[in-house]
């Protein structure tokens, strides 16, 4: 499904990322993990667009998309849920969700101004299609309210539910689970394990290794902006590199 | 979306007062009433623009004088020669039709490279283009240069002369009435929700798959379609133009309304116009008042105008309109509830009671939350 190759891209000389290779494999659900700023959230800004890669390519499905803009790569089915909150403000929980809809229709400018009869089968489509998301995340019952004042846990579901809504073929998730109680992240793990069941290819950065573990296929290690280990979570755990640069650190800081 | 009665009875209340106005005004208050519904017009898609495409213009009375002008040279010239389907359609009414379609595409062309910049650079650039377009108007013998066009033939279509300052208000009330329901259509729709969604987050909005630098010019080209119908009607109403109509300070004006009523809200925009030209008018009658000093007028006008601005500002930043609807909108529907401003990044529990699963939370990356966004509409 996916394919990396040699992706690179500095900061200021800096490199986040540093010739990065992977393959994704059609249905997979696939770990990233590493220490901070190993480089993991730049990676998906490259695989999202919202970056342009120093070097290296990027294809979707056998076709190169790094070239293409965020919103095209949208189309193509990669849909994002990003580390930090960005709810649209001014909007419902349902509208915020019926944004990830948008490619789900095309009535444009000329139908909603003349309210033809397409503008308004396109807002029962997406307004569905939305609901049913909600509905995966535990989030009906929210629907309605304000989606800023919703608590954390509900801002990350929601970001979720606007994501699937999207009908993704490539999801990110970039550290959906943090900051979640546990009952959270159990519903969490269940959203992402039924679109799991449904083909949708999967891409999950997280702290957490028995998350991490008990959903991905595979687990890839950045360190430093480099690939340090890839294989099954059972392997990735018993390589002595990623235990020095990953586990090593995060036993001795605890 | 349910609106709420009070809403409907509010809206209810502005049509009839709209339409009854012309009625009970004198020459002097129509005048003013032509010029606030035209005003509003080009203030609505500056609401727009800025609202929702979280855009500065400081030049959409550019487009406001391209209507006029377009309008003007058509009623001015005898164009069926060269469109001869035009034959026998009143020409007032073609100048109309052309002159939001001109000013729109005008305005889809130069926003282009304009919207390519952002804040402060793209507020310079549009004030640049407003210089320029005055200079090119002053230097162009088709539109009458610096004299200006004299003798527009007043509004008639058909046996029906509408140039009297009764119909023209009426003209004009249409006329605002229509850019205000294209403006609701747009925004309550796919389109607009995606345009909502950009004015907070435009990556956010970009990996939901809204081609962001579109819809943006889109836009632009809309609110230069608003200003350019409103430039028609007042080039019929006025009778000519000239480049000195349209000051640079009639662009910051329009934005002064739009801020003042408050940003992304079409009632706003219309609230803002009202407020700002009513107090303009009523100082000025003041100020020129028998008794008063020499100096009142300029006080007048100036200061108490600038007053009103800031007061507005410091104590209903988001705008007149958006504060009431977020003070009365929680007690007519507390599921609507918005919380409080002032951007604490501390996860809200919101609506508390209303679910059984609103716990607090407590935040683990202090970088998880951040409920003020980023590029709030207004805020730049």
């Amino acid at each position: 499904m996916l394919r990396v190759q040699g992706l690179a891209r500095s900061f200021g000389g800096v490199y986040a990322v540093r010739d990065v290779s992977l393959d994704v494999a059609d249905g997979e659900t696939r770990g990233i993990i590493g220490p901070n700023g190993a480089g993991k959230s730049t990676l998906f800004n490259l695989i999202s667009g919202h970056l342009a890669p120093d070097q290296g390519s990027t294809e979707l499905a056998g076709s190169r998309i790094d070239r293409l803009p965020p919103h095209r790569r949208a189309k193509r089915g990669v849909s994002i849920v990003f580390q930090a909150a960005r709810i649209f403000r001014h909007m419902t929980v349902r509208e915020n969700v019926m944004v990830g809809a948008h490619l789900r229709a095309s009535a444009g400018f000329p139908s909603a101004v003349l309210r033809l009869p397409s503008h308004f089968a396109t807002e029962r489509a997406i307004r569905e299609l939305a609901e049913d998301a909600l509905a995966r995340v535990g989030l009906l019952e929210w629907a309605d309210s304000n989606a800023e004042a919703l608590p954390l846990g509900q801002q990350r579901a929601m970001q979720v539910a606007r994501a699937i809504c999207a009908g993704p073929r490539l999801l990110l998730l970039d550290e959906p689970a943090s900051g979640l109680r546990s009952q959270e992240r159990e519903q969490l793990a269940r959203v992402v394990e039924e679109l799991k069941s449904t083909g949708v290819t999967i891409m999950l950065i997280e702290h957490d290794v028995a998350f991490v573990s008990r959903l991905a296929d595979r687990v890839t290690v950045l360190d430093l902006g480099s690939v340090i280990a890839e294989g099954t979570p059972a392997e990735v755990r018993a390589d002595p590199k990623v235990i020095t640069a990953y586990l090593g650190a995060e036993a001795e800081a605890a | 979306m349910r609106t709420p009665l009070p809403v409907l009875v509010g809206i209810a209340a502005t049509a009839v007062i709209g339409l009854v106005l012309p009625f009970v005004l004198d020459r002097g208050g129509l005048a003013l009433y032509i010029d606030v519904a035209l005003s509003a017009c080009v203030v609505v898609g500056i609401s727009l623009l800025m609202g929702f495409a979280g855009q500065v213009s400081l030049g959409q009375t550019v487009f406001f004088a391209i209507g006029g002008y377009t309008a003007a040279v058509l009623v001015l010239n005898d164009y069926t020669t060269a469109v001869p389907v035009l034959n026998g359609v009143p020409p007032a009414l073609v100048g109309m039709v052309a002159a939001p379609v001109v000013a729109g595409v005008i305005a889809l062309l130069l926003g282009i490279p304009l919207l390519r910049l952002h804040g402060h650079h793209l507020a310079f650039a549009t004030i640049a283009m407003h210089l320029i377009f005055l200079v090119v108007v002053q230097q162009s013998e088709p539109l009458g240069g610096s004299v200006g066009l004299m003798g527009i033939p007043g509004l008639s279509v058909g046996p029906f002369d509408l140039a009297g300052h009764q119909s023209m208000a009426f003209v004009s009330l249409g006329v605002l009435a229509l850019v205000m329901l294209v403006a609701h259509n747009v925004v309550a729709s796919r389109p607009g929700r995606a345009l909502r969604a950009l004015a907070t987050s435009e990556t956010a909005a970009e990996s939901a798959g809204v081609p962001v630098g579109r819809y943006k010019l889109l836009v632009f080209a809309l609110s230069g379609a608003f200003a350019g119908l409103a430039g028609s009607v007042w080039a019929y109403y006025v009778g000519y133009l000239s480049p000195e109509m349209f000051p640079v300070s009639m662009s910051i004006t329009f934005v002064v309304m739009a801020a003042v009523g408050g940003m992304g809200s079409i009632w706003g925009a219309l609230f803002g116009t009202v407020l700002i030209k009513v107090v303009v008018s009523s100082l000025g009658t003041l100020g020129t008042a028998s008794g008063m000093p020499d100096y009142a007028p300029a006080v007048m006008s100036y200061a108490v105008y600038g007053l009103v601005l800031v007061l507005v500002l410091l104590f209903l930043p988001h705008g007149v309109v958006p504060e009431i609807r977020d003070r009365l909108l929680p007690l007519l529907g507390p599921r609507r509830a918005r919380p409080p401003q002032g951007g604490g990044s501390t996860p809200r529990e919101a609506e508390s009671g209303a679910t059984a699963d609103s716990e607090p939370v407590t935040s683990q990356s202090g970088a998880g939350v951040q409920p003020s966004g980023h590029g709030a509409p207004g805020s730049s």
